[in-house]
């Protein structure tokens, strides 16, 4: 089995890698989505479904939802629907996608097989990390929440701005 | 938890209470007053609460915290700094941001992030403090959004802090990988099981170096410190200087014992390396400052490392030395940073060189809790600053370092010149032509002048009688 988690190692890094080298930002969300699938799947071969799914829901659904606020904000007249359709074709999709399958093999091998197909033999359920968050580490989830309060009191601040500063392209419709 | 966890922890209950009852008053009515009054009080309550508690003289609260004679003191010493701190914001964001009611509420924070560091004993408390306190920081950094160089400080402090804490990340996951546990002292358990340390645990080590290093701004991790220093709010930064470096220091010394790092010869030559260049690099890249601000920066520097020479002597005189010389360089650094606050005006800090021209004819009494301040820095007698440095020469001696106190006598001979310039030009006489005269106004400042002259007393009270705050620390940090 541990070739399965070297293939999604492999995948997570050269996802991640072409994060950082692509110009385009859209482009470079599509592949962090990749980069985080492919983590979750190397939590899932180590033994931990509960945190691949956590993982799934939290870091790549957020992306996706960064995509949409993105494209929601330009979407606002023709020219922009040009840019989108040119930021999105066909070309483009190919590399995440073949990453992506990748991945997808991977998964339904492992659904497949009947044996035990986890590299530590043990699997860590939801149950498990709840009872180790609320019993043992309760302080640190709580720690965590003022973790949250600080970035989100100094992001409320930092992020209000005297003048009204919309963003470009609203800018220009007002006009 | 048991009763006793619960009332060990309480000094972390109450602040963050006082966090969100700022922001409850906030959403009833923003009141510089009134939130200042939360933030005094419960940071007074929280600090007469951790000296008048009874209870055991070591405590763990599994699996995360430790509150021992070491943990109490540097906590202890956490909160006065921040009240000082407090004290000396009113004034200073009264006059120059509208809405200033958030800062409190990080203040209060980054706080309550350094003293999880002071107390912790695991690395998920480790990390989570650090975090807590970076990412307070960073909002705090860069907290006047008028000003030119706030934006670039905190975008500085974001991204180094981000990336030596994924370096520092990488080492616990090292560490962990290696012993099996995240807590300091299993893994000490799990070290003196072996014969020699294991490469890949050597690697840990040096990645959380890494990450520790960042924080106390020692060279190489240096480079963030003058520009961030130079950008960051006054207040903002006398906090980084004393108390997020404070809880980083106890922290180190918590971590390097519990695991016996000193008996790896590699790590000791690590740190002789990083402390001998901090002292040197700090020392020289002040010499040519004209910003007061980055002269303190670099001054900093410099002084983590001779406190990390008393740490490296190690033994019971090295954290006797180490915890003497964070009171007294705490002291300095608030005070002189509370004078910068005192002296600047609406627009402007007072970070030049020539705002402090004839400051001794102008202002007498400011200038020379100001000259007291930087003879304690450069470790001239009668001042706290001198004490301390007797101490660590003195931890240093029987630690047999010989190299390093030869490097920390010769660094306060370069030291003594920059802080002495300052002293020097605040003597010149000025001519009658002084165009300006409200630049450097008093008005609302009472309360500033006010710390400013308890820490000065303090400052001269801890040099000529040591024996009270030495005789705490001993009393504290005997098991």
């Amino acid at each position: 089995m541990l070739i399965i988690f070297y293939i999604a190692a492999a995948v997570a890094v050269i996802a991640t890698v072409l994060v950082i080298t692509q110009h385009n930002l859209v482009h470079a969300l599509l592949y962090l989505v990749v980069s985080f699938l492919a983590v979750a799947m190397a939590f899932y071969v180590l033994g931990a479904p509960f945190i691949a799914a956590l993982e799934v829901i939290i870091y790549a659904g957020a992306i996706v939802v960064l995509m949409i606020f993105v494209i929601m904000m330009l979407n606002l007249r023709q020219e922009s629907v040009a840019q989108e359709k040119k930021w999105l074709n066909a070309r483009i999709v190919i590399g995440p996608v073949i990453l992506t399958l990748v991945l997808a093999a991977e998964l339904l091998y492992m659904l497949s097989t009947e044996t035990s197909v986890h590299l530590t033999g043990e699997v860590i359920g939801a149950k498990a990390v709840g009872m180790s968050l609320y019993g043992h580490y309760v302080i640190g989830v709580e720690l965590s929440g003022i973790l949250l309060m600080a970035g989100i009191v100094g992001a409320y601040h930092l992020g209000r701005q005297k003048k009204k500063v919309t963003h470009r392209f609203l800018e220009k419709q007002e006009e | 938890m048991s009763k006793q966890d619960l009332l060990s922890i309480v000094p972390l209950f109450i602040l963050t209470s006082a966090a969100i009852l700022i922001l409850f008053s906030i959403a009833v009515k923003r009141n510089h007053k009134v939130i200042y009054g939360i933030t005094t009080l419960s940071l007074l309550a929280d600090i007469i609460f951790l000296a008048v508690a009874e209870g055991p003289a070591t405590w763990t609260v599994e699996p995360l915290f430790i509150f021992d004679g070491f943990g109490k003191f540097n906590l202890g010493l956490i909160l006065v700094t921040a009240l000082a701190v407090t004290m000396l914001s009113y004034a200073y964001f009264e006059q120059r941001e509208e809405r200033k009611e958030e800062y409190y509420i990080l203040l209060i924070l980054a706080t309550l992030g350094a003293g999880t560091l002071a107390i912790s004993k695991h690395f998920i408390s480790l990390f989570l403090g650090l975090e807590i306190l970076s990412v307070s920081l960073y909002s705090m950094i860069a907290y006047l959004r008028k000003r030119e160089r706030s934006d670039e400080g905190g975008i500085k402090y974001l991204i180094i802090a981000a990336f030596s804490s994924a370096f520092m990340l990488f080492g616990m996951a090292l560490i962990y990988y290696t012993s099996g546990s995240m807590e300091f002292g299993a893994i000490g358990a799990y070290l003196s099981s072996l014969p020699e340390l294991p490469i890949i645990m050597m690697a840990g080590f040096g990645f959380v170096v890494v990450g520790i290093g960042f924080k106390l701004g020692i060279v190489p991790f240096h480079m963030w410190t003058a520009d961030v220093y130079e950008g960051a709010p006054l207040p903002v930064t006398s906090f980084i200087a004393t108390v997020s470096k404070g809880g980083v220091v106890a922290l180190l010394v918590r971590f390097y014992s519990q695991v016996n790092g000193y008996q790896y010869n590699s790590l000791v030559v690590i740190f002789t390396v990083l402390v001998i260049a901090s002292m040197l690099v700090g020392n020289f890249l002040a010499l040519r400052q004209h910003n007061v601000k980055r002269l303190l920066a670099y001054s900093s520097i410099s002084h983590l490392g001779y406190i990390l020479v008393a740490f490296i002597a190690g033994g019971s005189l090295g954290k006797e030395a180490v915890s003497f010389y964070l009171v007294a360089y705490f002291i300095t650094t608030v005070g002189s940073f509370g004078i910068l606050t005192y002296l600047s005006d609406k627009d402007r800090d007072a970070e030049w060189l020539d705002d402090f021209k004839g400051l001794f004819w102008k202002r007498p009494w400011t200038a020379t809790s100001f000259s007291a301040m930087l003879l304690s820095l450069a470790g001239i007698p009668l001042t706290a600053g001198f004490v301390g440095k007797f101490y660590i020469v003195a931890a240093g001696v029987k630690g047999n370092t010989w190299l390093l106190v030869i490097m920390l006598v010769l660094n306060s001979a370069i030291g003594l010149f920059y802080y002495i310039r300052i002293i020097a030009i605040m003597c010149e006489k000025q001519g009658a032509t002084d165009a300006n005269p409200s630049t450097l106004r008093p008005s609302i400042y009472l309360i500033s002048g006010f710390s400013v002259a308890v820490l000065t007393v303090a400052l001269l009270w801890v040099g000529t009688f040591p024996e009270g705050l030495i005789g705490l620390i001993r009393s504290l940090l005997s098991p």
